[in-house]
Formats: structure tokens, C-alpha cells, sequence
């Protein structure tokens, strides 16, 4: 592959996951209000599964009699998988399926779990809680060293290994952007359900759904469990295509900070918008890592943070002078556009007639 | 049982008065604005690194650094709401935009902070990561100055807030402007005002927990976000409406945190001490489960009635 290729595949893998993310974000924020500030607790969470379970079970299943402890021995553990995997492309996905599905379940239930507290309360509450769950989860994985080899971290076995060679990339691409198809595809149908209505109602006057008869704190927790799902999906795809898990991976800036810039910035409450915020912040920070080296020698600090400081500075600008994003939301529509122009028709020759 | 030793004692007392500084800064803003601020351990690690600065380059004692520290952080604070909050509640924004836009200026202090620690670094060559000033610390009666300043401090400052707000003017207008700001504008008071000034104070609470921590503990840039949590678990443990429940809230917090994790290290090992967040968050969640409305909003005397009754 040349270099250019080689480019282009990485830009639309990183922006498939972000897009992942930010959609997950976008149905919890965007359709239905709640702040979600600990997007990083199910991103790390469906990491972390995948660290920590996919790899002893194929370990009992393939070799039981090895002895060796996935995470203790875990380069030769992985070698080991590793070869079985190089051969059996069916294996391969039998195990990719069953990670990601094992993730999305593992990541709805952290979202029942760390949303169970708060769920009741004012969004505030339910945002402090997630923030500091998230934080605490990643405090526990950094720490504990059988759980996914700590601060050292794990590799896990490569589900992509019988692609071989320079295809691989292309491969997890697809698959990725795979993924990304079936998210949004099911959350536009979602959008248009009876239940996305109630979800937008709830986020524009919660007290009116409530007078409805929409149970206000059970769509909140469905929200998250599906959104969480989705988001530790994310986070599963993400260690297959480094094929290694480590606590210091995952950080508040990168995956609860960034997904609320993409989501605000592209338009929350539509799935464009997170489309495209994910699309433009991802180009943009690609080309500021490949032209950085450039300013590295006339300033005394690292320019790295130069880039927190522009993306804080562009969500406060977005939210003060375009709050409703690059792409605004619009209104569902209940009909067809046929039906929909028919009935205007209709309308109008009555008044028309009279 | 273990026994009490000094230097977790210490500790403990250090921590909680630091705490409180922040808790009943960050309620302070909660009563006024409504909206929980995520930026406010930046607030205090802002001037860690501004104490840093004027110890380490100017060679002033860390205990003078407090007076700029204050000023600092309500500027740092101050301009959040003037230039940010402001604007967006004009505009008519809910309190869910409100914490976005503190989580970006949260973004943009963590990166000014690490830009100056860089900067401190290499150009003067100071240590800025995962450094301490224990070693500039006085002796008062053969112990560090801090174990006397912190508490006495953090007494200080929640006295001159019972005065400041039951018997000046302002403070009373701005119980009210708090209580009912519709009304209070109708009387006459600013509100605007007085919103912008719980805001200077605030921050300058945090700067001077800020420029305090250093002699207390290491610091780093990212100490902000652990901070956070105790500061956030203090607050609701205290109801986030009541700045005295916040005072409470940090005193309980901070001891639980630095003593729960000092005996459980002796007791069961000192590979528990990196789960020292687990202790805020845990007791956070119990106060959102069985008391959501804090210590203060607990009605106590119905509850001891309802007690002796049974």
C-alpha cells in the first residue's frame, strides 16, 4: 500500500471510533438530555472486558492444559492464541463477535450500575456521579494488576490475524465502519420510534412527559444502558485495532471530552452532526500532530496542550455563537414527504374552497 | 484497634481544612448559579502552580504566596462567569450547556497550567511534576506550620462567611438574590453583581487551598480531577445548597478519606492506598441513595422523634 493509502485508512478508522462514540453521546445527550460526563466509564469499560475475559475463555477452550495465566504469562498466552487464530478464520470470528457483544452487555450494565444512584435526581447529580465512576474505574485497572495487567497493561489476541500482513488495517477498517452503519442505522430508526419522541420530549420539558405518563427515570436508564452499550463497543474495537488493553489508555480528555466537542460542535440531536464533528475534529487533529514538529523548537513548552487550549476555546465559542451546531437538528417526520405534501395539498384547497 | 499516630492525624486534619476551602467554594457558586462547576479543582491547582512560581523564582515563604493565590483564583474564577456563564444564561441556556462550558474552561486551565509548569521547568529549571514544598515548611511547636494554618484558616474563613452573610448588607442581599432572584431584582439588589462576587470568592477559596496543597502533598498537573471528586462528595454530603453543610461535608470527607485509607493500609496492606478515591465516591453514593438532599437536608429532629417514638 502507499503512503497516502496507508493514511487514509488509518483517518477513516480513527473517525469510524469516534463517530461510534460521539453517536453514542448523541443518543444520550443529543435525543434524550442526559449529561453524560462519564462517556470514558463505558468506553474503558468495553476496553476493559475485552482485556479481561475474551482471552482466559479462549484460553480454557483452545489450550486447557497450557497452565499458562492469561494475563501473568500473557505474551506466550497470546503467541498461543495467537497461531490458532493465524489459521482459522472462523475461530477469529466467532471470538470478534462474541468480544464486542460480551463489551456492549458489560458496558450496559456499567451504565445501569453507575447511573443507578442518581438516576432519580437532577441531571447535575447523575453527571457528577458518572464523572467520578468513570474516574474510579480507571483508578481500579491502573491498580490492579490480575484484573489487565495493571499500569503495564495486556495484549490480547489479534481476531484479524488471518488477514495477515497489510491487509489487516483494511480489515478492522471495514469492520469498523461496519459498525458504524448498523449504530446509525438503528439510531435513526430509533429517532423516528415512538420511543425517540418521548426520549426528545423528556430532553425539552421533562415535567410535561412526566404529566404524559412517561416514566422519566426508566427512559434515562434505558438511555444510558443502550448508550453505554454502544460506547463499550467502541472501546472493544478500539483494543483490537492496537490488539492491546492498558488503564493508561483511557483518559477524561480524549473520551469524554472530545465526544462532547464532536457532538456540540457537529449538532447534537442529529446523527450527521455527530458524523461530522467526529469527521472534522479527528482531520483537524491529524494534520496538527504531522505539522507540529514545526513549532516544537520556538516554544518552551510542549504543543500538545496548545491543542486542548483551541479545542476548549472552539466548544466555548460554538456554545456561545452556534449552540445549535454545524448541522442543526430538525424535525422527524411522522409521514412520508409524499403523504406529508398531500396533506398540505389537501388543506389548502379546503381553505381555498371555502 | 490501631492506635492514633500523629502523623495520619495530621494528615487527616490538613486535608479536611484544604477540603473545606473547596467544598464550600464550589457550593458558594452552586447557590447562586445552579450550575455544579467541574473546573473548580483547576481553580486550585492554577495556584499551585502560581505559589510555585513565586516560592521557587522570587524566593518569597509559600505562607505569603497565599494572599496573590486568593486574588488569582477569584480572577481565574471571576472571568468564567463574566466571560462564559454570563453570556449563556442571557441567552437563555439550561444548566446542561452551563457545565459543558465549564468542563471547556476546565480544558483550558488544565492546558495553561501544564503550559506554565513546562515553562517553569525549562526555562528555570524547577521541578514542576510530582514535586512538594514540605521541605520550605516552618516549625511551630516542633511541627510543620501547615498543621496550625490549615484548620485555623479554613475557621477563619467560614466565620468571616457567617458574618459576611447575616450581617453586612451585601451578604444579605445575596441570600436573597439566592433565594429568590426575581424578588431581589425587584428590591433593588444586583444581582448580577452579587452572582459575579460569589464567584470571585469562590475561586479565591480554591487558590488559597491551592496555594496551600504543595505543602501538604505532591502535586501535579492532573491533581485537579482527583480533587474533584473529594470536592464534588463533599459538597453533596453537605446538600450543595448550604454552605455550612459544605464546611461539614469537607471536614467528614476529608478525614474519612486520609484516615479510612491510613488504617485499611495498616490493617490490610498498602496496595489499598492508589483506591483512595473509592472513599469520597462511596460515600457520595450513600448520601445520592438514602439522603439526595445532604446532611443539611436531612430533618433531624423528625427523624431523632420518629426514633424515640418507635
Amino acid at each position: 500500500m502507499t503512503i497516502p493509502e496507508v493514511f487514509f485508512i488509518d483517518l477513516l478508522t480513527i473517525v469510524g471510533l469516534f463517530v461510534i462514540i460521539s453517536m453514542s453521546l448523541n443518543l444520550e445527550f443529543g435525543y434524550a438530555g442526559v449529561p453524560n460526563f462519564g462517556k470514558l466509564l463505558a468506553v474503558a469499560g468495553g476496553a476493559f472486558f475485552v482485556g479481561a475475559v475474551p482471552g482466559r475463555i479462549m484460553m480454557f477452550i483452545l489450550s486447557p492444559g497450557s497452565g499458562l495465566d492469561f494475563v501473568q504469562n500473557n505474551i506466550e498466552a497470546v503467541m498461543l492464541l495467537n497461531q490458532v487464530f493465524a489459521s482459522d478464520a472462523l475461530a477469529s470470528i466467532i471470538y470478534l463477535v462474541f468480544s464486542l457483544v460480551g463489551a456492549a452487555v458489560a458496558g450496559g450494565v456499567l451504565g445501569y450500575v453507575a447511573s443507578y444512584p442518581a438516576i432519580r435526581l437532577r441531571g447535575d447529580y447523575l453527571a457528577i456521579t458518572l464523572l467520578a465512576m468513570a474516574e474510579i474505574l480507571r483508578v481500579i485497572a491502573d491498580n490492579w494488576p490480575e484484573f489487565i495487567g495493571g499500569s503495564m497493561g495486556v495484549r490480547i489476541p489479534d481476531p484479524f490475524r488471518w488477514v495477515g500482513g497489510e491487509t489487516r488495517a483494511l480489515a478492522v477498517a471495514v469492520t469498523i465502519l461496519a459498525v458504524v452503519a448498523i449504530v446509525f442505522v438503528y439510531l435513526e430508526l430509533v429517532l423516528r420510534s415512538p420511543l425517540g419522541r418521548a426520549l426528545r420530549a423528556m430532553r425539552d420539558e421533562e415535567l410535561s412527559a412526566e404529566v404524559y405518563g412517561k416514566d422519566v427515570a426508566r427512559l434515562r436508564t434505558k438511555t444510558l444502558m443502550v448508550g453505554c452499550a454502544i460506547a463499550a463497543v467502541g472501546g472493544a474495537l478500539y483494543s483490537f485495532l492496537t490488539a492491546s488493553v492498558s488503564a493508561r489508555d483511557f483518559n477524561r480528555v480524549t473520551h469524554t471530552f472530545w465526544p462532547w466537542v464532536m457532538v456540540i460542535v457537529g449538532g447534537a440531536g442529529n446523527n450527521v452532526g455527530a458524523l461530522v464533528g467526529a469527521g472534522i475534529f479527528v482531520t483537524l487533529r491529524k494534520f496538527i500532530t504531522f505539522y507540529k514538529s514545526y513549532f516544537e523548537p520556538f516554544v518552551p513548552f510542549d504543543v500538545v496542550w496548545l491543542e486542548y487550549l483551541l479545542l476548549g476555546l472552539a466548544l466555548i465559542v460554538v456554545l456561545l455563537y452556534r449552540p445549535e451546531g454545524l448541522v442543526p437538528e430538525r424535525p422527524t417526520k411522522t409521514l412520508r414527504r409524499k403523504e406529508l405534501l398531500e396533506i398540505a395539498e389537501r388543506v389548502r384547497s379546503e381553505a381555498s374552497s371555502k | 484497634m490501631v492506635a492514633l499516630s500523629l502523623p495520619l492525624i495530621r494528615d487527616a486534619v490538613i486535608f479536611a481544612s484544604l477540603l473545606t476551602m473547596l467544598s464550600t467554594g464550589l457550593t458558594l457558586t452552586y447557590m447562586t448559579t445552579r450550575v455544579p462547576n467541574f473546573a473548580h479543582g483547576e481553580f486550585a491547582t492554577m495556584n499551585v502552580y502560581l505559589n510555585l512560581a513565586l516560592v521557587q523564582v522570587l524566593g518569597l515563604s509559600p505562607y505569603l504566596g497565599v494572599v496573590p493565590s486568593f486574588f488569582f483564583g477569584g480572577l481565574v474564577a471571576l472571568l468564567l462567569y463574566l466571560a462564559v456563564l454570563k453570556p449563556l444564561l442571557d441567552r437563555g441556556a439550561n444548566y446542561v450547556i452551563l457545565m459543558i462550558a465549564t468542563i471547556a474552561y476546565d480544558m483550558i486551565l488544565i492546558s495553561i497550567i501544564n503550559i506554565i509548569a513546562d515553562y517553569l521547568n525549562r526555562v528555570y529549571k524547577i521541578q514542576t511534576r510530582l514535586f512538594q514544598l514540605k521541605g520550605l515548611d516552618l516549625d511551630l511547636l516542633g511541627q510543620p506550620m501547615i498543621f496550625t494554618v490549615a484548620p485555623a484558616l479554613s475557621l477563619i474563613i467560614i466565620t468571616v462567611l457567617y458574618f459576611f452573610l447575616n450581617k453586612t448588607k451585601f451578604g444579605i442581599a445575596m441570600r436573597a438574590a439566592i433565594e429568590n432572584p426575581s424578588l431581589a431584582e425587584v428590591i433593588g439588589i444586583n444581582i448580577n453583581l452579587t452572582y459575579a462576587f460569589s464567584w470571585f470568592i469562590s475561586g479565591g477559596l480554591a487558590g488559597l487551598a491551592g496555594a496551600l496543597l504543595p505543602l501538604y502533598m505532591t502535586c501535579n498537573p492532573d491533581i485537579g480531577v482527583r480533587l474533584l471528586i473529594s470536592i464534588f462528595a463533599a459538597s453533596i454530603v453537605g446538600g450543595l445548597t448550604n454552605i455550612y453543610g459544605a464546611f461539614l461535608g469537607g471536614l467528614l470527607i476529608g478525614l474519612a478519606e486520609t484516615l479510612g485509607t491510613g488504617y485499611l493500609s495498616i490493617m490490610v496492606g498498602p496496595w489499598i492506598v492508589p483506591y483512595r478515591p473509592v472513599i469520597p465516591l462511596s460515600l457520595m453514593l450513600l448520601t445520592l441513595l438514602f439522603a439526595p438532599r445532604g446532611l443539611t437536608g436531612v430533618d433531624w429532629r423528625k427523624l431523632l422523634r420518629r426514633e424515640a417514638e418507635a
